[in-house]
């Protein structure tokens, strides 16, 4: 009876859910995708470079400067031009991507709107977004440079191994020495601009008196100066030169005659007539830097010596 | 020594990986979905905070009653990406007919022959074709934007309940 029961269930079950199962239609085995683009959105939220660059002024400071930003070793396009007074830290504001972040190929190039200044580049690794701080470049003034030739005042001949130095009041801030080609150049720092007690010294290596000139770079950083040195073509044969320090150059030969000028070492004096004990000559005498007058005076004979102009070169220094 | 070495090295590295790379944030409609980015799972979204390196990324997404999302995106160098994925939802129909002896294909692909069938469609538009001894008697799109049953007859506009 009961196994009757249990059969009878089951038979009620499949037939019940077979035609349920037909009433409800069967299932598609697969999802049926119709390939459609899904929607989506993107959004970039970009970000942006702040630049700083602190600006050191060293003696003078530019009126205005000229500050161009490249990127990524462009330096024909600049990313950014400012033109600014001298700032004391230099701002600017990139947009993202368009610094090289891996090598600095990156430059700030800083152009003072000031001759007395040169322009200068400061090299940089870049970074995506965000504060990049520098370090601090300083901006000098640009060099001060004096150039020319030496040569010999008497035939306009190039004298190489001239020793030239450059001294604000007695300090030596510079020292060169003329090449073969009797060309020579000094530079100093541009500090020295409006240093009013600059000047150049010339030929302390030589038997003459060295020639010394007042700079002035207060209109312009470089000067272009030859200098002449040694007795002039003016002065005939035979020259000679005084020995030592505060030789008396007097109006006559006798004792008692006025003294006109107390020469220095190495002064030439072109010898005209002599007596025993004196000789009779002229000298040339600078006035108003570049103009020269000759003087014509007695001289003690043992306070000159005849000079060898086939060698000029003192011997100590130069052999 | 060593070790703070290692240690100092390690946090130096970590800082650079986090500076060079995007804040990532993601968003799903559904909420509450497993989202994989390059076959690692990511969590569960809304994601944010996260971090990618710029360069090309594989999203998938895969929820439950949603069509599965793949998306290959080449990100570009930026501070953050904020990514929006609709899911597309799969609908149940039915689709039912008292016309004899025909075929129908869905997206030329999916075909069936019975009078009354359970289908999971996708959303949006389907291309449903009829045959007859092999040969097309009707092709109409359909468009599934609810769970519907429709009522196929022929050569007429289907009509849904």
């Amino acid at each position: 009876m009961k196994k009757f029961k249990i059969i009878n269930i089951a038979l009620f079950i499949l037939l019940f859910g077979s035609g349920c199962s037909s009433f409800r239609g069967s299932l598609y085995p697969e999802i049926i995708y119709n390939k459609r683009q899904p929607l989506i959105s993107v959004t970039y939220e970009y970000g942006e470079i702040e630049l700083i660059l602190p600006i050191r002024y060293d003696a003078a400071v530019p009126e205005n400067i000229l500050f161009k930003v490249f990127g990524q070793g462009d330096t024909l396009h600049p990313i950014i031009t400012i033109l600014q007074e001298a700032p004391r830290d230099f701002l600017a504001y990139l947009p993202q991507g368009v610094l090289d972040v891996q090598n600095n190929t990156n430059l700030i190039k800083i152009i003072p709107q000031d001759k007395n200044f040169d322009p200068v580049e400061v090299r940089f690794k870049g970074i995506n977004f965000g504060r990049l701080y520098l370090p601090p470049k300083t901006i000098r003034i640009g060099q001060l440079i004096v150039s020319g030739s030496t040569r010999l005042n008497n035939n306009d001949s190039i004298i190489s191994g001239v020793d030239i130095s450059i001294q604000n009041f007695d300090n030596v801030i510079y020292t060169t020495r003329s090449n073969e080609r009797g060309f020579y150049q000094l530079a100093i720092p541009g500090e020295y601009k409006f240093a009013e007690h600059l000047r150049i010294v010339a030929g302390e290596n030589l038997i003459f008196k060295p020639f010394i000139k007042k700079l002035d770079f207060s209109n312009n950083r470089k000067i272009k100066l030859d200098i002449g040195i040694g007795p002039s073509e003016d002065m005939a044969e035979p020259i000679y030169l005084t020995n030592k320090e505060n030789v008396h150059f007097r109006d006559g030969p006798e004792i008692g005659a006025k003294t006109l000028f107390l020469l220095e070492e190495g002064e030439p004096i072109s010898v005209d007539k002599l007596t025993l004990s004196e000789y009779y000559g002229s000298i040339e005498v600078q006035i108003n830097q570049n103009e020269l007058v000759k003087m014509e005076g007695w001289i003690n004979r043992k306070d000159l010596r005849l000079i060898n102009m086939r060698n000029i070169y003192r011997l100590s220094i130069k052999d | 020594m060593k070790l703070i070495l290692h240690y100092a090295i390690g946090t130096i590295f970590s800082l650079s990986l986090l500076f060079s790379q995007i804040r990532l944030d993601v968003n799903t409609i559904p909420k509450k979905v497993d989202i994989y980015l390059d076959g690692m799972k990511l969590g569960s979204s809304p994601i944010r905070d996260e971090r990618i390196s710029p360069g090309v990324h594989k999203f998938e997404i895969t929820k439950k009653g949603y069509a599965p999302l793949s998306y290959d995106l080449l990100v570009n160098p930026a501070q953050a990406i904020e990514l929006d994925f609709f899911l597309n939802p799969i609908y149940d129909c039915k689709f039912k007919t008292e016309e004899k002896g025909l075929v129908f294909e869905l997206n030329g692909e999916h075909r069936w022959d019975v009078e009354l069938v359970r289908l999971r469609l996708e959303a949006g538009d389907h291309l449903l074709r009829v045959f007859k001894i092999g040969e097309i008697i009707d092709e109409q799109t359909i468009r599934v934007d609810q769970p519907r049953k429709f009522n196929y007859f022929l050569r007429q506009p289907l009509d849904s309940d």
